[in-house]
């Protein structure tokens, strides 16, 4: 605490002044319906005007709450846990939860004010999901939750000091880990084999941080008996960049080139689930031919990252070939990204309000060579394996989830898909105009290894099919931008020649978008599931939060108990087609 | 795989069953091979059309709108285009762009006196070129930056200035309009697009200083 107080330099001093309107989303009055309805039954209060029904919770009845909502409610799958921080109010902290259900499709969120010396009961009792969400909201913001069974950091280090998304922690303080510190992991022997009567010695193992197999910085510890693992445990962290306390000290342009690096493997998602985020903020509505391109990429890019994913997943199984072949493809996509914005991993190519720049001529040419060679790769590699006696052997039946358990730990996309549940946000909440193709969302049974292969190739067959509807349909004439100076930068050819437009200009830069006081939530297809984004806005130019929700963080926790009473092998080809990306992971 | 509809909008992917051959795993383990022996001999007869470049003998053309490294551009009397603005800086997400500002004693124009770029902390985003109001900086298509020092890694006035009237079309990311956006030449998708041989005339850095080293 002495060291946070040292170092408190910057004086919070509460929202800033603004002359902008307070966001009322479209959608609010029928939310608020809903809301109520919720609010009545489960006699709670209730907060009006947001874009999602929202229920105001004390923080002794938060678990009871949750409890009706999943039992009665049918609020079966936790998406997300994050905190917020408002340092001026009574009660410092907002805990809040985003709760979906599947059967009514709907959402709803809860809010509980905690203060700074007080605790709020762990949900974990009831969604065994918001383990590390629980953990993460303690790390980032020092909340305690109590009954928590595991209640320490989780993304930061054992050296590190106070709790860095505070509004009143120093982002530029630097802390230090040494050898000593770091905490020595003794994973928990699984009770199934605690009394295990074999005449192996116990033996504990470090799989990563750097080890070929978990394609990015992940440490996984497994006590084997023999060659069977009886106990896990995952520390994560090791990619943390603090992307939101970044978002917190850009402007809300600025934080494209960081979510980038978020899911690297399909980098224009994030570029547009989170520009669609700031729009709904603003209330924009992007020009039509800015809609089709970010649909039509974020197809290509969601391929990419599948290819990237069986590839990558067969190599750990010994089939080498099947990567480089799967490469070739993936490098023609990021050929057409880097024809449209000029970088092939990290596009940053949209822009709130629409596209950085409109694309090139031959755009619906090269898309349609793409499509037309992509089938070859798929069929070739799935002739080569799917029926493979070696590769079914690594896969079928290897680290299963069950539907229920994938729904409790909060799974969303391929791996949830895998149980059998069809769950897809793009069918769900339907953005960019993807009601009006005609595709499927495809679901496989035994939520294995292999069920998560096979949803992931049917997937990228789906997606080929919504892009040749795509370009049958051709690109829509008119401008990738908006017209609106306090959003987008006003043609090159107007700053230099006009003094109007080099004033906005200059106004955007220095002051950027501010959008007004408000809070939404927009969620998006990931390559690996659901990823949102929780914004708040002060009306100043920088976001006063922005949470993603990454689908990783919550698939990855159910990793541990899906690999107890499996092997090494098994944990790799598990570990593999889950698609763990480090820096969604840990952001 | 065979996929059976089980809602609207959904499908169900089944695992086929294997037959006796599949399950035998010897024949398979032939069939295999073939596919990769055919594509084995495919690319023998087709060695021109292997996806392989041979870096760096042979290079990649990337499109125009490649975000490399950048270049202050100059105007004809030799002055650099920059005023000082500190947009750049500002606009900069990785803040890698460090400017200070003079005063031209005769003009009483504002320039840089330094303008340095941390290559290292750049995220070549292209921002820097979308701020600009003064068509100053440009990114070129150049992606060789190899360092051996951290040092190097900073380029100032001297590395990003370029001569007057250096040719400013082939450059890489740089402010979209009239003329240049409507013929907007595109690079390639990979496979197919052209390729250059060494040594490269075209495309030598505009300051060989910053390869030879500060």
């Amino acid at each position: 605490m002495s060291t946070l107080t040292r170092y408190s330099a910057i004086p919070y001093t509460g929202p800033a002044p603004t002359n902008r309107e307070p966001y009322v989303p479209v959608e609010a009055t029928k939310m608020d319906a809903r809301g109520g309805e919720l609010a009545g039954r489960l006699r709670v209060e209730q907060e009006r005007g947001q874009d999602l029904p929202t229920l105001l919770v004390e923080k002794e009845r938060i678990v009871e709450v949750l409890r009706a909502l999943k039992e009665e409610l049918r609020f079966t799958l936790p998406l997300d846990l994050w905190a917020v921080d408002y340092p001026n109010r009574e009660k410092r902290f907002d805990v809040m939860y985003q709760l979906y259900s599947l059967d009514n499709n709907e959402r709803v969120r809860l809010k509980v004010a905690v203060d700074e010396d007080e605790s709020v009961d762990s949900s974990m009792a009831v969604y065994k999901g918001f383990d590390w969400f629980e953990r993460e909201a303690y790390d980032m913001y020092g909340v305690r939750f109590a009954g928590h069974p595991n209640l320490r950091r989780i993304l930061t280090h054992e050296a590190f000091q106070g709790h860095a998304l505070r509004k009143d922690y120093d982002p530029a303080q630097r802390w230090l880990c040494t050898e000593k510190d770091v905490a020595k992991l003794i994973p928990k022997i699984d009770p199934r084999f605690e009394n295990l009567d074999t005449d192996f010695e116990r033996v504990t193992l470090n799989l990563g941080p750097s080890h070929p197999a978990t394609h990015g910085t992940l440490r996984i510890v497994v006590t084997l008996d023999g060659e069977k693992i009886i106990g896990t445990e995952q520390e994560i962290g090791y990619l943390h960049r603090c992307f939101e306390k970044s978002c917190e000290t850009h402007t809300y342009q600025q934080a494209i080139p960081f979510t980038d690096r978020l899911n690297y493997m399909s980098a224009i998602i994030n570029n547009v689930g989170y520009c669609m985020a700031v729009e709904k903020l603003l209330g924009l509505e992007v020009p039509a031919r800015a809609q089709y391109v970010r649909l039509v990429l974020s197809e290509f890019m969601r391929i990419a990252d599948h290819l990237v994913c069986i590839g990558t997943n067969l190599v750990d199984m010994g089939a080498l070939t099947n990567f480089w072949y799967l490469f070739q493809p993936r490098e023609e996509i990021y050929g057409l990204i880097e024809a449209c914005c000029g970088a092939r991993l990290l596009p940053s190519y949209t822009r709130i309000g629409g596209l950085a720049v409109d694309v090139p001529p031959n755009f619906l040419e090269d898309a349609q060579r793409l499509v037309n060679m992509m089938p070859k790769y798929i069929d070739d590699v799935d002739n080569l394996v799917a029926r493979n006696k070696i590769f079914l052997d690594r896969v079928v039946g290897v680290a299963p989830i069950s539907a229920q358990d994938a729904i409790d730990f909060g799974f969303t996309g391929p791996c949830l898909r895998a149980c059998g549940v069809p769950f897809d946000v793009r069918k769900a909440t339907p953005y960019l105009g993807y009601e009006t193709y005609e595709w499927d969302v495809p679901i496989a049974d035994g939520g294995d290894t292999y069920a998560r292969y096979l949803v992931r190739m049917e997937e990228m067959r789906q997606s080929l099919r919504i892009l040749q509807q795509a370009i049958d349909r051709g690109l829509p004439p008119g401008p990738v931008m908006v017209d609106n100076p306090y959003v987008a930068l006003p043609p090159k050819e107007k700053v230099y020649n006009e003094m109007e437009s080099l004033i906005y200009h200059f106004k955007l830069i220095m002051h950027g978008i501010q959008p007004p006081v408000g809070e939404t939530y927009f969620q998006v297809e990931g390559g690996n599931g659901e990823l949102g984004f929780y914004i708040v806005s002060d009306g100043t130019k920088n976001p006063y939060r922005v949470r993603s929700r990454p689908p990783c963080f919550a698939i990855y926790q159910a990793y541990g108990q899906m690999i107890t009473g499996q092997t090494i092998p098994d944990a790799i080809a598990a570990l593999g087609s889950l698609n763990i990306i480090a820096g969604e992971l840990d952001r | 795989m065979p996929i059976k509809r089980v809602a609207p909008g959904v499908v169900r992917v089944e695992p086929r069953k294997l037959s006796l051959s599949e399950r035998v795993y010897l024949p398979q383990i032939v069939a295999g091979m073939f596919i990769t022996l055919r594509h084995l001999l495919k690319n023998l007869f087709n060695l021109k059309k292997l996806p392989i470049i041979s870096y760096p003998e042979v290079k990649r053309v990337y499109s125009e709108r490649f975000r490399g490294r950048h270049i202050l551009t100059t105007r004809e009397d030799g002055t650099t285009r920059c005023v000082a603005c500190y947009m750049c800086s500002t606009a900069c997400p990785a803040e890698c762009i460090t400017i200070e500002a003079g005063e031209d004693e005769r003009t009483r124009e504002k320039f840089p006196v330094r303008y340095d770029i941390d290559l290292l902390r750049c995220v070549f985003c292209g921002y820097c070129v979308d701020a600009c109001p003064e068509d100053a900086i440009y990114m070129t298509r150049d992606y060789e930056m190899a360092i051996d020092t951290r040092a190097r890694a900073v380029v100032g006035l001297r590395d990003l200035v370029v001569p007057p009237n250096f040719p400013v079309e082939p450059m890489g990311w740089r402010p979209y309009y009239g003329e240049l956006e409507k013929k907007g030449t595109a690079g390639g998708t990979g496979l197919g697009q052209p390729l250059r041989q060494a040594p490269y005339p075209d495309d030598a850095p505009p300051n060989p200083d910053l390869y030879r080293g500060a």
